[in-house]
């Protein structure tokens, strides 16, 4: 059975992202019932958000006690998005993503399913699939854990399969031979990659230094616990994980939009076919769980945010883009002052850690790790 | 005493006060937690284990050399050949100094020259060389100079003056470290990136002109969230109107003082803003006995409050025993998971198999 529903591509849903009122609404929950406990409470800030700085005519100005001037916000301010929603994403615009055990696989036809439950795709003359390697779908094995990208225009007609592609990110704890063990941050096991032999010449041209300390980023083939390295997935920091460049001081006001580079992250704990983004900078004094457990700092600086906050994350190669609550905090990949080139190369490193449906939905190849981005906070 | 004189003689002090501070500057980078093999200047041309012993044995020489200046400047210590020996110990360092800077913009030309510590971080430029020639050849003019004596008149002491300010000022034109240093003065972090506790934002609104007027609606000392986006945090609390759940909505600007503050008041039960025209009907003339007498109370309250997600290890760090790191780690953990869960359900992103 696929481990989430076949709609819940990113913009048709983040399309109600207004506020958790209206999903509650469809839901059949009053406003009360949502903020019954402080996880539900997370998600009802948007609504509070808005309704403090939400326009309202014949406002006393004793509601604010400095209004603003000239109608110039104040730094920082939420930007008026309306007109932004205005122009949101056709939600028949962006794929949308499936995930589940391959049943069956035929030229034409995918079955994936868990248990007795299955359900069926049909595959697009010119699908494909990544299994280490691109080849015909048909060239699958039953049993493999997919994760499927869905056409906009069907809701059962896939274009793309990736089989038991798995990536692991984070800083090198021990090495022995072609076997790497990687912390992937405090709050998550620590994972093993080992490099296959044949792929172990082109990590390295990107990887030079695989000793502990270094940061790793290496796409592969999921094996039960264990990664088989094969693609790396960026080209490596010079520096260790714990000598992070000083980050460069910033004047004057953080733009609206920042251009960098959009990764992805294997779920891990988090349920599959979540719509969310990891993001660099949490407030310390939200209580990110990494945070709390002695994450590192990172080399860049990025505005401040709280779990619940929206970005828009625009995809600059595709040109597509859509609205993305932020669900986690990116510790690993604020270590990372990278480039991502798939589009040009990315004016700053890492500013997003999506989710793999949400890359996918943007329009991201997992097999190559990253596209170059532009978020916008206070969309 | 001729001009040329009193040039030689400057040298002495200015030479002294230039190692003591390249000595200062680079000790506090190489002391810093992490920084220390991290590499500055030359030091980055060595292996990285190499870095930190090197950077020590250039502090300690430096400070050797600056004290030695001092001392056998005057006729008292180390007159003639000891002080001859620092002054051209002295020479040879900034003769080495400067070759090594020439390697540096030829093999690391992103490197800084590492001079002045955190300050020099800028690359390796024709400036940063000049100043390096300059400081050797003012070591070598020093080689063969008489004991330094008091000036004999105030005319002389000028002189002296005179001459050390035009130093000071040519040494300044080649010192990019000048422009940072002054940048680092002026330099103020925007708001999106300050750090500033919730406590203290809280601390903030209770003395605001908004928590005056709308403190009377609120119903609990402690706030039922607090979040931050950007330059603003948001404070909510729970209260009523007109006999209605209510939440009384802060959002205070960052700033250290007098920040902006703007309000709403949601209907706890629809989401909707009540009227302005209601809520002034709901405001008691005299704040609520909602624990507002004791504002030291409520402030640790609302960090309590603010600790609520986390509020598994904070509750297990009160506890007599001590919890382990990995228990509080997984505490965190399936609080966040939960929290994510949460949110994605009431944003209708997932839905739960």
């Amino acid at each position: 059975m696929p481990s989430g529903p076949a709609g819940y591509a990113c913009c048709d849903r983040c399309a109600t992202l207004t506020g958790p009122a209206e999903a509650g609404a469809r839901q059949g929950l009053t406003a009360g019932d949502m903020v019954a406990g402080p996880s539900a409470a997370v998600a009802r800030r948007r609504v509070l958000k808005a309704a403090v700085f939400a326009p309202r005519s014949g406002q006393d100005a004793s509601w604010s006690t400095r209004p603003q001037q000239n109608g110039h916000r104040q730094p920082g301010e939420p930007a008026d998005t309306s007109h932004e929603r205005a122009t949101f994403a056709d939600p028949g615009r962006l794929p949308r993503t499936v995930f589940g055990i391959i049943q069956d696989v035929s030229p034409h036809v995918l079955v994936l399913g868990e248990g007795p439950r299955e359900q069926r795709f049909t595959l697009t003359p010119n699908a494909v699939a990544w299994r280490g390697a691109q080849l015909e779908p048909a060239a699958l094995h039953q049993g493999d854990r997919a994760v499927v990208r869905l056409t906009p225009s069907g809701r059962q007609v896939a274009d793309r399969i990736w089989a038991n592609i798995g990536r692991v990110t984070g800083v090198i704890l021990e090495r022995s031979g072609g076997t790497l063990v990687v912390d992937e941050g405090a709050t998550r096991a620590p994972q093993v990659v080992r490099l296959q032999p044949r792929s172990v010449g082109r990590i390295q041209v990107r990887f030079p230094t695989l000793e502990p300390g270094y940061l790793v980023d290496i796409i592969g083939l999921r094996t039960g616990t264990e990664l088989i390295g094969m693609i790396p997935a960026t080209s490596q920091p010079g520096y260790p994980a714990g000598r992070l460049p000083e980050p460069p001081l910033i004047s004057g006001h953080v733009p609206d939009s920042i251009s960098g580079s959009a990764t992805w992250h294997e779920p891990r704990d988090e349920p599959p076919g979540v719509l969310g983004v990891a993001y660099p900078a949490l407030d310390p004094g939200t209580g990110c769980a990494e945070d709390m457990a002695g994450a590192r700092p990172g080399s860049s600086r990025m505005p401040y945010l709280a779990l619940g906050s929206v970005l828009r994350v625009r995809n600059d190669c595709t040109d597509t883009d859509c609205l993305v609550p932020v669900t986690g905090c990116a510790t690993i990949a604020r270590l990372f002052n990278d480039r991502c080139v798939t589009c040009g190369t990315s004016p700053r490193g890492r500013v997003a850690d999506l989710t793999m449906a949400s890359f996918i939905a943007l329009g991201g190849e997992l097999e190559r790790g990253c596209f170059n981005a532009t978020i916008t906070i206070g969309a | 005493m001729t001009v040329l004189e009193a040039i030689r003689e400057v040298q002495i002090p200015l030479l002294a006060a230039m190692l003591l501070g390249g000595c200062t500057a680079k000790l506090a980078r190489t002391l810093r937690p992490g920084a220390g093999d991290k590499g500055a200047g030359p030091t980055v041309l060595f292996p990285m284990r190499m870095r930190l012993p090197l950077a020590l044995t250039m502090c300690a020489v430096e400070a050797g050399l600056a004290l030695g200046l001092i001392l056998t400047a005057g006729s008292r210590i180390g007159a003639g050949a000891p002080a001859t020996c620092v002054r051209l110990g002295t020479f040879l360092l900034f003769l080495v100094a400067t070759s090594a800077l020439i390697e540096l913009r030829q093999t690391r030309p992103d490197a800084g020259c590492g001079c002045f510590g955190d300050f020099s971080t800028a690359p390796v430029s024709g400036r940063t060389l000049a100043r390096s020639v300059l400081l050797a050849i003012a070591a070598l003019a020093t080689l063969g100079l008489r004991p330094i004596e008091p000036p004999a008149s105030a005319g002389a002491a000028l002189e002296l003056i005179i001459v050390l300010c035009v130093e000071l000022v040519v040494i300044g034109i080649l010192s990019p470290e000048v422009g940072e240093g002054l940048i680092r003065l002026g330099y103020s972090e925007p708001c999106e990136l300050r750090y500033i506790p919730a406590a203290r934002t809280v601390a903030a609104l209770r003395r605001s002109k908004a928590w005056r007027r709308y403190s009377g609606l609120v119903s609990s000392g402690t706030p039922s969230d607090v979040w931050r986006e950007l330059c603003w945090r948001y404070v909510v609390y729970p209260g009523s109107v007109q006999g209605r759940r209510a939440e009384i909505v802060f959002a205070v600007f960052l700033q250290h003082r007098r920040p902006a503050v703007h309000v709403a008041v949601v209907d706890a039960a629809t989401g909707l803003p009540f009227s302005p025209g209601a809520v002034e009907a709901g405001t008691p003339a005299q704040p609520s006995p909602g624990g507002m007498s004791q504002p030291s109370a409520d402030l640790a309250a609302a960090s309590a409050a603010i600790a609520g997600p986390r509020a598994q290890p904070t509750a297990a760090q009160s506890t007599p025993t001590a919890p382990t790191a990995a228990s509080v780690v997984q505490a965190a953990r399936t609080a966040h998971l939960a929290r994510v869960r949460d949110l994605l359900l009431s944003m209708n992103l997932y839905a739960a198999p």
